[in-house]
Order: C-alpha cells, then sequence, then structure tokens
C-alpha cells in the first residue's frame, strides 16, 4: 500500500477505497502534508487531462469527490500537522435568472482541489445574497457566473451594492461564463475576467498577491 | 403538440414523480445509465469518418436513446422530482407525430418535412445569427437574413439593450426588448415583401415572462410561427421552461425544443453526445409537445460543433433519428471561426453538408462559438444552405461527403482552438442597405468555388 496507489484510487474516483487506504497510511504513519501535496499533484493531472477533453466531466467530478473524501479523512492530522494552507475563501455561483451551471461546478472543484475553500450557492442566485454570503463567510472572492447575455447585468448588480454598501474593495469580483469577456469585465468593474476553469487558481492566487 | 390532451398528464408528473436531490441526478443517474447503455448496444466512435454509413449502429443509438429517456427520466429542478414516461407513452406520441408541418402564413408558407439519410429532398434551411447585437444593427440584421433566397425560417439576433436600457432577464427591460425584437423582425420581412416568412421567435427572451408578451397575432408572434423552449443540462427542466411549452400550445403556435448535450460534459465523449442527441428528440416531442428539436451538440472546451468528434455525433444522432421516426430536427451549426475568414465557410459547408446527407434539416450558422456580439452574418447561413441544397440534390452519399468533409476538415481542425474571430456585421455589410461587401461576397465566392472543386455541384 503506498501514496502512489492512493493517487491512483483517487484519479479513478474510488472514493471508499481511496478513504479507506489513506486512513490506512496515516495509521501506519504516513506525513499528511506530504499525502496533501502528492494527492494536489495528483488533481493537477486529473485537471490537464479534463483540459484536453482526454477524460470527461463525470471522471473528473468522480476523482474530485475522491479527494474530498481523502481530505475529510485526513483533517484531523492535518490539523495536527500544522493545517492545510488555505488559498483563499470563494463565494460562487451563478446569477439571478440563469439555470446554466455545469462551467461553474468546473470552476468550483478546480478551486477546491487546488487549496480554495468554497462555498457554492447553486443558480439563480440573487445579488445581494452574493454579498451577504460573502460577508458571511469573510470571503476573499465572490465568482459569478453567467451564461445568458440577458442574466449578465446580474453580474453588475453585485459590483453596483458592494459599492452602495461602502465594502466594494473587501471583495474581489470574479466573473466568467460563455457570453462574458474582458471587455464586460472592464465595462462593470470586475476585478477578474476567468476565460476558463484551469487558469483560475493561478488568476485568484496572483489578484491576492 | 402531437397530443395535446397528455399535456397536464405529463406536467403533473413534475409534482407526482419520485424524488432526487440534484446534486445526485447527473452523476447518480443520468451518466451511468448512458455509459451502461453504450456499452449495451456496442457504440463506438471512428474518428476517421466524420460522416459513418452504419445503418445498424444508427439503430442501436436509437435503442439506446429510448432507453436513455425512460430509464432517466426528465428532472424538474423546482420541484426535484423526475418526470417518467412508459415505453407505450412514447409508442403512443412516435405514432401521433406529423411529418410535415405548413409553417409561415400566406404566400410565404412553406412545408417543413422530414428527412430521410441520403435524400434528394432539399433540407428545410432555418438561418440564424444565433448571436447578440447592437442595438442599432437589429433590423439591418433581420433584414440581411430575411433577403437570403434559400431561407425557409429566420431566428433573429438577440437584443442585449432596448432603447439604451441594458436587458434583464425577467424584468421589464426583457419585455420591452421582446417587443421591439418581434417587431423589427416582422417589419423586415414586410418591407422586403415576404411579410409571411416562418419565424422562430423571440430569442431575446431567456424567461417565460418574455415570450409570453409577445404572443399576439396582429403585431407579435403568430400562431404560423414557432417558439423555442430548452432544456437545462443534461435532462433537467424548470418551471419557468415548463410554463413556456404548456404556454406556446395553449396559444397555438408552434413548439421547438432547443438542446445542446455537451461533448466532453455529463455524456461523455461522440456516442454520449449522440445518444443523448436523439433522447433529446424524444424529450422535445413528449414532454414540451415540439413539432421540431432544435439541436446544437457542442464541444466543451470550445464551444463549436465543426471538429470530427461533433460531426460523427450529429451524423450518428441524425441518422438514427432519420431511420426510426418521422420526426423534425434541425442541425444547428456553431463554428469556431468568425465572419469573413474563409475557415468560417468551410467549418459551416462541413457542418451542413454532413447535417443534409444524414437526414436533417438545417439550422445555420452560429459563428465565432457563438460568443461575440455582433460577429455573424447571412453568408455563414448561405454557404451552408447552398451546400445542403446542393447535396441533397446530387444525391451524393454518407461515402462522398465523407471523403470532402475530410479533406476540408484537414483545411481547419488544427486551428479550432485558436480559429480567428473574423469582423464583426458592419464591417463586413453595408449596414443601411443590408448587403455584404465586396470584400466579404469574394471570398464567400473563393470557398465555394474551392468546395465546388471538390465535387459539390452547386445549381447556381
Amino acid at each position: 500500500m503506498s501514496l502512489e496507489e492512493l493517487s491512483k484510487l483517487v484519479e479513478d474516483g474510488e472514493t471508499e477505497e481511496a478513504e479507506e487506504l489513506a486512513a490506512k497510511l496515516l495509521k501506519d504513519g504516513s506525513d499528511p502534508l506530504l499525502m496533501i501535496e502528492e494527492l494536489t499533484k495528483t488533481m493537477g493531472h486529473v485537471g490537464d487531462l479534463f483540459a484536453k477533453l482526454e477524460i470527461f466531466l463525470p471522471e473528473i467530478m468522480l476523482a474530485g469527490e475522491a479527494l474530498s473524501g481523502v481530505v475529510k479523512v485526513m483533517e484531523p492530522y492535518l490539523d495536527a500537522a500544522g493545517g492545510q494552507q488555505v488559498k483563499g475563501k470563494v463565494i460562487l455561483g451563478v446569477v439571478k435568472g440563469d439555470l446554466h451551471e455545469i462551467g461553474k461546478n468546473i470552476v468550483g472543484l478546480i478551486l477546491e482541489t487546488n487549496g480554495f475553500i468554497v462555498k457554492d450557492l447553486g443558480y439563480d442566485v440573487d445579488p445581494l445574497t452574493f454579498v451577504k454570503e460573502a460577508e458571511a463567510m469573510d470571503a476573499d472572492f465572490i465568482g459569478a457566473s453567467s451564461l445568458m447575455t440577458t442574466t449578465m447585468p446580474r453580474q453588475k448588480e453585485i459590483i453596483e451594492i458592494l459599492l452602495d454598501k461602502g465594502i466594494r474593495d473587501k471583495f474581489k469580483v470574479i466573473i466568467g461564463g460563455a457570453p462574458t469577456s474582458q471587455m464586460w469585465a472592464d465595462e462593470i468593474g470586475a476585478d477578474l475576467y476567468c476565460k476558463d476553469a484551469k487558469s483560475t487558481p493561478d488568476a485568484l492566487t496572483a489578484l491576492l498577491a | 403538440m402531437t397530443t395535446a390532451y397528455r399535456h397536464w398528464e405529463i406536467l403533473e408528473r413534475s409534482t407526482t414523480g419520485p424524488f432526487m436531490d440534484e446534486d445526485d441526478f447527473l452523476p447518480r443517474r443520468f451518466t451511468p445509465t448512458l455509459k451502461k447503455l453504450i456499452k449495451k448496444y456496442e457504440i463506438k466512435y471512428d474518428p476517421a469518418n466524420p460522416c459513418p454509413t452504419d445503418d445498424a449502429m444508427a439503430d442501436r443509438i436509437w435503442q439506446a436513446a429510448w432507453d436513455l429517456f425512460r430509464e432517466v427520466g426528465y428532472y424538474n429542478t423546482d420541484s426535484h422530482r423526475i418526470m417518467q414516461v412508459s415505453d407505450q407513452e412514447i409508442k403512443e406520441a412516435l405514432y401521433m407525430a406529423n411529418d410535415s408541418y405548413l409553417v409561415g402564413a400566406g404566400k410565404d408558407a412553406v412545408l417543413f418535412e422530414h428527412r430521410q439519410v441520403e435524400d434528394s429532398k432539399t433540407p428545410f434551411c432555418i438561418m440564424s445569427p444565433d448571436i447578440t447585437c447592437d442595438e442599432q444593427y437589429h433590423q439591418s440584421i433581420c433584414m440581411a437574413y430575411l433577403k437570403e433566397p434559400l431561407l425557409d425560417g429566420i431566428c433573429g439576433p438577440i437584443l442585449e439593450k432596448t432603447f439604451g436600457h441594458l436587458i434583464e432577464s425577467a424584468g421589464p427591460s426583457e419585455i420591452s426588448g421582446c417587443i421591439q425584437h418581434i417587431y423589427n423582425q416582422k417589419m423586415a420581412a414586410r418591407l422586403l415583401g415576404r411579410p409571411g416568412t416562418f419565424m422562430v421567435a423571440v430569442g431575446t427572451a431567456e424567461h417565460d415572462s418574455g415570450q409570453i408578451a409577445v404572443s399576439d397575432d396582429n403585431w407579435g408572434v403568430q400562431k404560423t410561427d414557432a417558439r423555442l423552449v430548452g432544456s437545462l443540462t443534461e435532462f433537467k427542466t424548470a418551471d419557468t421552461l415548463l410554463n413556456r411549452s404548456l404556454h406556446y400550445a395553449q396559444y397555438g403556435s408552434y413548439t421547438g425544443n432547443l438542446t445542446g448535450a455537451i461533448y466532453g460534459g455529463w455524456c461523455g465523449g461522440s456516442e454520449g453526445t449522440a445518444v443523448t442527441t436523439v433522447a433529446y428528440s424524444l424529450i422535445g416531442l413528449i414532454m414540451h409537445g415540439a413539432i421540431f428539436n432544435q439541436h446544437f451538440p457542442f464541444h466543451l472546451n470550445y464551444g463549436s460543433n465543426t471538429t470530427r468528434e461533433l460531426l460523427w455525433a450529429i451524423s450518428m444522432a441524425g441518422q438514427a433519428l432519420s431511420r426510426n421516426s418521422n420526426l423534425l430536427y434541425t442541425s444547428n451549426g456553431f463554428a469556431n471561426a468568425g465572419p469573413m475568414t474563409e475557415m468560417v465557410f468551410r467549418e459551416t459547408a462541413v457542418h451542413a453538408m454532413v447535417s443534409t446527407v444524414s437526414g436533417w434539416n438545417l439550422w445555420e450558422m452560429a459563428s465565432t462559438r457563438n460568443k461575440y456580439r455582433n460577429r455573424a452574418t447571412p453568408m455563414e447561413a448561405r454557404i451552408g444552405c447552398e451546400v445542403g441544397h446542393a447535396v441533397a440534390r446530387q444525391g451524393l452519399t454518407r461515402e462522398q461527403v465523407n471523403e470532402i468533409a475530410n479533406k476540408l476538415l484537414a483545411k481547419y481542425e488544427d486551428h479550432a482552438a485558436d480559429a480567428p474571430i473574423g469582423s464583426e456585421y458592419h464591417e463586413c455589410y453595408d449596414v443601411e442597405k443590408a448587403v455584404p461587401t465586396q470584400e466579404h461576397y469574394d471570398m464567400f465566392r473563393r470557398v465555394k468555388d474551392e468546395i465546388a472543386d471538390l465535387g459539390i455541384e452547386f445549381p447556381y
């Protein structure tokens, strides 16, 4: 039983087996920080395969589930070893009036597997809910996705509410979705336009630097 | 609506069907069932043949799609319940479905018909830019499309603003924008002397209230027109969508079901995309009472469907539907490249020839991945529909189309990821006269001649 085998189980989305093996490795004295570092590399590899569509969405979702399961098993050990490094806290959702969430789900998964804490509000989310949830979480980012041109204005409304409440500087607002663009991000004063899921973790990290 | 009296029985299942957590529906129900059926029916993608000729596999895809719909059902995200139908109900709906409808009005009415694989009957051509446009160009773009001789039906561009106000879904600006949209489209048709042209409208309506606001036989969407109701990816619906199909049926206009199975998403690869696309036609017929299905399967990363993994899925889905039903369905092209590029003309030509020979009617053409405002023109639709007519009239076989498609794919498929975005409407059209610039027309002619040299005999 080895770390390589654990990586393979996570990559294959075998949640139960991965959890069992992780528990055994930890019990046998494996370094939890080393384990999390290795599993992060594994998810990076899975993310690369998905970006090239050498695997598809169900496979990366299963791998993400397996990783979440393993991280849960590891939590007490990670806390004892000094805790996990959290890169940032993100409120994520699809804006009001929009029911399409596949892109948002992919971004959420990629962020979570890259060290971000994500609270997913789902779809059809009121602009004020984004703001209230971000305040409650003390989030670093508000991520708002839109797939329809007629729901894009709701991204702008989030920024307007932040301005009206005098808390615009408290959160970085990131936008994405098929009809959105850098031009739209500039027009509404968003901090970042996410052109794809893969580049999002690095882009968010750079924003906080 | 094929069987109007069933509509209420179907809708009721949205509150009485089995409960399931939405988070579980796709990963625990849809995808595992689809994978199981692909294996059971031995469905296998063949990258060498974007336009395959495997009749037996087409029939197996039909059966897999039937099983998929019956086993998985249709999930209502508002009630968190699954709407399911029986084999008997599917059979009844297919038996009752017409193989043709007279759409549009008066002298402009046209017959929208089911097509066979390798049919010599020309495809029904709906032209649409599918994109948003600036308010100042909306009227002109509608005019430009309606000037196309091969147009059988039009779906106009989507407004982002109405009288300077940004349109917000479900808000008052959407209702205003929808009315402006249909006025522009109807006025363009009247000015051009084809007032009864079949329209699929209005794309500006994202919310049900916007669609309901334009139902009017005097100034709005008429009963001889059609409207679309979409599905949520994959196999999901919501009350706002069901509201639409009920309203369309009660108002009396035609219903089209708008679906885009995502390659790389929950349906996996080409095999799953083909099966899911076919199943969506059954969903459209039975859940929404649609007389036609408007399918745009697309690539998760590119947002297009002109590369071979999507062409294979489109071809097989078309063949499966054509051989096993008498339904109506349009193949909606999504190109990577933008207007006034040689690439977009080649992409559209390939999409149209593969679709036509596989039994589809045509819906051309969303350019530039359907992403950029003002970046679509009637010239893309023109080449697609001219190719479709030529392929049918000439009686080309799937083998012949496959060979031509492979030659054209060799010229563009490596550029799918970095395709040129081309020009905006006003850069390649005379906006006042709604005609293409000479440069644009010359490029169209050049690529058309290149395609003719590969063996496509254009009627003119």
